[in-house]
């Protein structure tokens, strides 16, 4: 970097913030709009074209969505990992303590998306699924509920936090040295529940299954729904390292108590 | 710094910004819970597997007593139902079952259901071999056009979907009621009953949890705690007064649920347990022994011309001439129009008016005994992915056949076995 | 290149002033909040219908024996989990309390906007168990003893025993009886029974069918404490867990 430019973006960031949430926000906010205009269509096409797979109304109005989605979300992921380790920082060991903090603060911002987005696929579309089942007997793999659980809901938190875990890799100096167990954990379990959808729709090919939530079948979700707790190693790991940044003010928080 | 975060945050909630979120809010919240569309078909049973469809439950009879309803009007469905002797191997046999309705949700709440004479609100056996009448009483609840189907589910085996029938119910939803009589005499509305008190019963308790996570989320936050425990003042973070606080607030709850507890007991001062079981000894159909006999001499499946032929070899010991005159499985019926002169009262899509014929259309006379071919043969194989057949793991068939008599009597015979798929035309 | 810049606080130093510093933390506190609200309510929301769900669905499956072991023990898992971290790294007595709310608001959500909103169930078919006395009683017994030992011992056994005594005001309504066609039927069985559910027939129902009798005439207590007992050694466990997911380890590129 020049020094022209150094001093240009030195004068600029002066008035700089250092925590923007607003990207975050808009990003959830959008993706509550979305999630809101998903629910409207299927309680429209639910009804209309979803209860039979075999409608041609099926494959217009349900099974276009999924080959839609799929390769998008495929795209969303390889574009998303890439973008991130093609403009990751190379020179991780420059950065300085505020633009650190800044980037610890832009990934908090990931984190809370990555939350929002785990909040609808495991609560809101996950549960739904089950009263969907109450209204249709299981004929596809490929059910209403399913494509927008299982095809969309899924693979949006999955992209979300891998997101966040790459920006965490490619330019948080902690994250980005080492491998922080932690948030391993708290991206992979969670995404290993897409690839256990494998073994769900296996064993509903013993087609005489009942709709039972807690079905053994189902535990595989369950265990590695589990792993999102390593939120809690993760913050952990921030919090450290966010102290280790504000050493200079531990008398202000010490004056607390 | 912290200014300018705070003016956004400000921004965000001026009163004029908070209307128009909760605004936008509400609107969401009310476009998800609008009345549906009309759904377009039926719902799910065209995925089974054909054997399983044919050689399991053989309905026949059904009958839909209205197609045309208003909310809270009943209507009853009813039909006979045989329970196929070669039930297959791959499911559980009916030693556990449940009369239920194919519907996309509640759209008619079930009233009552019987098996026979048997009342049937819970879980019963049927045995194979044999046949059972059915009555289900249905009231209309949600308006639009539905289609209605019977239904039994079999423990390990599934939900088996009987015929489906159109039914339009008009008016409001908002009118429907479900009235009952307790014991005590008194009549309540079930589609409302008790639903107010649950939800402020939850939601008085869920305040309060948020009360109480707020509280000291507000007095320290998160980091700030973080680094006092880090740097060893954990003691310090909770003072005696907040204990104090604390040993109220758990007071507080344990004396509002035992209060909750006592009240309910005295509210409701006769309770009793839910009511499970399963009943047995279901009285089946008995038109006495049948007189005519059948015996299955093989058959053949041509998948392009959706043509099912088998032979048979019929023996009549009754006293009147016999005819073939209905073959039914899975629903579907096929007629021989030989011995049916007018269309039955059924749903089109199951319907094969002329869908069956025999190489002898003579009668079975009385004490004869006669070889038969028999084909069925109707797109609706197809269309009920039926011919799937010639590709499942277990290549059978089944159903019943219904003989007639000059005088009108019938008789339902199951007939079944092997069939040998034949994948080109010309064979 | 590096793009990182060192720009707007003096050389070596996070923040320009201690009030950046001070509104920021407030800021993130509120963002963290909801990060960790978020993410308790779907992993346990998942983990919860998929092993208690159907109890916790249906009015006709919340009987007095087999719900009030399942649901408690259950719903301990997270709480203890929850209690681990939150108590021991922050110091707020709210686990139980937080992860019973999260899971009440997923919960709430589902059943109106879908259950009732969408397939058009009654509510009062779909109301979820009560949970929030409960977490009550484990995060105060928490902060009062300050030990888990403690908490698992007496904060478990009452988290079972609780469970029944804190459902019964909205449920107890719901065992008055009717009689259906001679049958006897409580409303909560007829309401089962009424609203048609093509995937759960009556007798994937796993409820009492009878034979316990050892406590007076009941059942409840003799499950009650069963799921205490149960919910103790799940808190062990589950505090443990939760301690473990709080792992700081970082891994060095060669070991994955």
């Amino acid at each position: 970097m020049s020094v022209t430019t150094e001093k240009a973006a030195r004068a600029a960031a002066e008035t700089e913030t250092i925590v923007n949430y607003w990207p975050a926000y808009w990003t959830m906010i959008a993706l509550f709009v979305f999630y809101v205009c998903v629910r409207i269509y299927e309680q429209y096409f639910g009804w209309y074209a979803g209860l039979d797979s075999f409608d041609p109304l099926f494959q217009k109005y349900w099974l276009s969505i999924m080959w839609i989605e799929l390769p998008l979300e495929f795209i969303a992921f390889c574009g998303i990992g890439g973008y991130m380790w093609k403009t990751r920082d190379r020179n991780i060991d420059r950065v300085g303590p505020r633009e650190e903090m800044r980037r610890i603060l832009v990934l908090i911002g990931w984190l809370a998306i990555y939350a929002f987005t785990v909040y609808w696929g495991a609560s809101y579309f996950t549960e739904q699924d089950g009263t969907w089942h109450q209204t249709v007997i299981r004929d596809t793999d490929f059910t209403p509920s399913h494509i927008l659980e299982f095809y969309l809901s899924y693979p949006i938190y999955i992209i979300a936090g891998w997101g966040g875990f790459m920006y965490a890799r490619t330019r948080v100096p902690m994250f980005a040295k080492r491998i922080s167990l932690a948030y391993l954990m708290f991206w992979a379990g969670p995404f290993m529940i897409f690839p256990n959808i494998g073994l769900n729709e296996w064993g509903h090919t013993f087609w005489f299954m009942e709709e039972l939530f807690t079905a053994p079948l189902h535990w595989g979700f369950v265990f590695f729904g589990w792993f999102a707790l390593a939120v809690f190693g993760v913050a952990i790991q921030i919090f450290d390292r966010v102290i280790e940044l504000s050493k200079e003010y531990e008398k202000d928080v010490s004056a607390l108590v | 710094m912290k200014t300018s975060i705070m003016k956004t945050l400000a921004k965000c909630v001026t009163a004029r910004a908070a209307r128009i979120w909760a605004f936008g809010l509400v609107a969401a919240i009310a476009a998800t819970t609008l009345p549906a569309a009309t759904p377009a078909s039926a719902h799910g049973e065209r995925s089974q597997q054909a054997f399983l469809r044919m050689r399991t439950l053989n309905w026949y009879d059904v009958k839909w007593s209205k197609t045309e309803l208003n909310v809270n009007d009943e209507m009853e469905l009813t039909g006979r139902v045989h329970v196929f002797s070669g039930w297959p191997q791959a499911v559980a046999k009916p030693e556990i079952a449940f009369l239920n309705v194919g519907e996309p949700g509640p759209i008619l709440i079930r009233k009552s259901s019987w098996i026979g004479d048997v009342p049937a609100p819970r879980s019963f056996s049927l045995e194979t071999g044999k046949d059972y009448s059915y009555k289900l009483i249905l009231k209309a609840r949600r308006t639009g056009r539905y289609h209605i189907h019977v239904q039994i589910n079999v423990e390990g085996g599934g939900p088996i979907v009987g015929p489906g029938q159109w039914v339009n119910i008009k008016g409001d939803m908002a009118t429907f009621t479900n009235p009952v009589t307790l014991l005590d005499g008194s009549t309540i509305d079930l589609e409302t009953y008790g639903i107010t008190w649950s939800m402020t019963y939850h939601f008085l308790w869920m305040a309060a949890a948020a009360v109480w996570i707020l509280y000291w989320f507000m007095t320290k936050g998160i980091i700030a705690r973080y680094w006092l425990v880090k740097i060893g003042k954990a003691d310090k973070l909770i003072s005696a007064n907040e204990r104090k606080f604390g040993a109220i607030w758990l007071a507080a709850s344990m004396l509002a649920v035992i209060l909750g507890y006592a009240w309910a007991n005295s509210a409701f001062p006769r309770t009793l347990p839910m009511q499970a079981g399963l009943l047995k000894g279901i009285q089946a159909i008995d038109e006495g022994t049948p007189t005519v006999a059948i015996r299955y001499g093989g058959g053949t499946y041509k998948v392009p011309g959706r043509e099912l032929t088998f032979k048979i070899k019929v023996h009549n010991s009754g006293t009147e001439p016999m005819r073939v005159g209905e073959f039914t499985t899975a629903g579907l019926r096929f007629l021989n129009p030989d011995v049916y002169t007018s269309k039955p009262d059924f749903p089109d899509y199951l319907l094969a008016d002329r869908g069956l014929s025999v190489n002898d259309p003579a009668p079975i006379a009385a004490g004869e005994s006669k070889d038969l071919v028999v084909t069925v043969q109707d797109a609706r194989f197809d269309i009920e992915r039926l011919s799937d057949l010639a590709y499942d793991t277990d290549s059978q068939f089944g159903g019943v056949l219904m003989f007639f008599s000059p005088t009108g009597k019938r008789q339902v015979i199951e007939v079944g076995g092997p069939l040998i798929p034949k994948f080109q035309a010309a064979l | 290149m590096s793009i990182s810049t060192e720009t707007g606080a003096p050389a070596g130093k996070a923040w320009k002033s201690k009030e950046e510093f001070l509104g920021c933390v407030i800021l993130t506190d509120w963002i963290l909040l909801v990060v960790l609200f978020a993410v308790l309510l779907g992993s346990f929301h998942i983990h919860y219908m998929l092993l208690a769900g159907d109890w916790d669905f249906w009015i006709d499956f919340k009987d007095r024996r087999m719900w009030p072991t399942v649901a408690p023990i259950v719903a301990m898992c997270f709480a203890a989990a929850a209690q681990s971290f939150l108590w021991t790294k922050l110091r707020l007595p709210i686990g139980a309390t937080t992860v019973t709310l999260a899971l009440l608001i997923g919960e709430w959500i589902n059943r109106y906007d879908n259950f009732w909103g969408w397939t058009f169930f009654p509510i009062n078919l779909v109301t979820p168990s009560a949970l929030i006395p409960m977490g009550f009683w484990l995060d105060i017994v928490l902060l009062l003893s300050g030990s888990w030992l403690i908490t698992a011992l007496i904060g478990g056994l009452g988290w079972g025993l609780l469970f029944y005594p804190i459902n019964w005001p909205w449920l107890a309504q719901f065992h008055q009886a009717a009689e259906v066609d001679g049958v006897l039927l409580t409303l909560a069985d007829l309401i089962g029974f009424n609203s048609v559910r093509t995937g759960t027939p009556e007798y994937i129902r796993m409820i009492e069918r009878g034979t316990l009798r050892t406590f007076g005439k009941d059942v409840v207590p003799v499950a009650a404490f069963f799921a205490g007992f149960i919910s103790m050694l799940v808190y062990f466990l589950w505090w443990k867990i939760g301690a473990w997911f709080s792992t700081t380890r970082y891994l060095e590129s060669d070991e994955i």
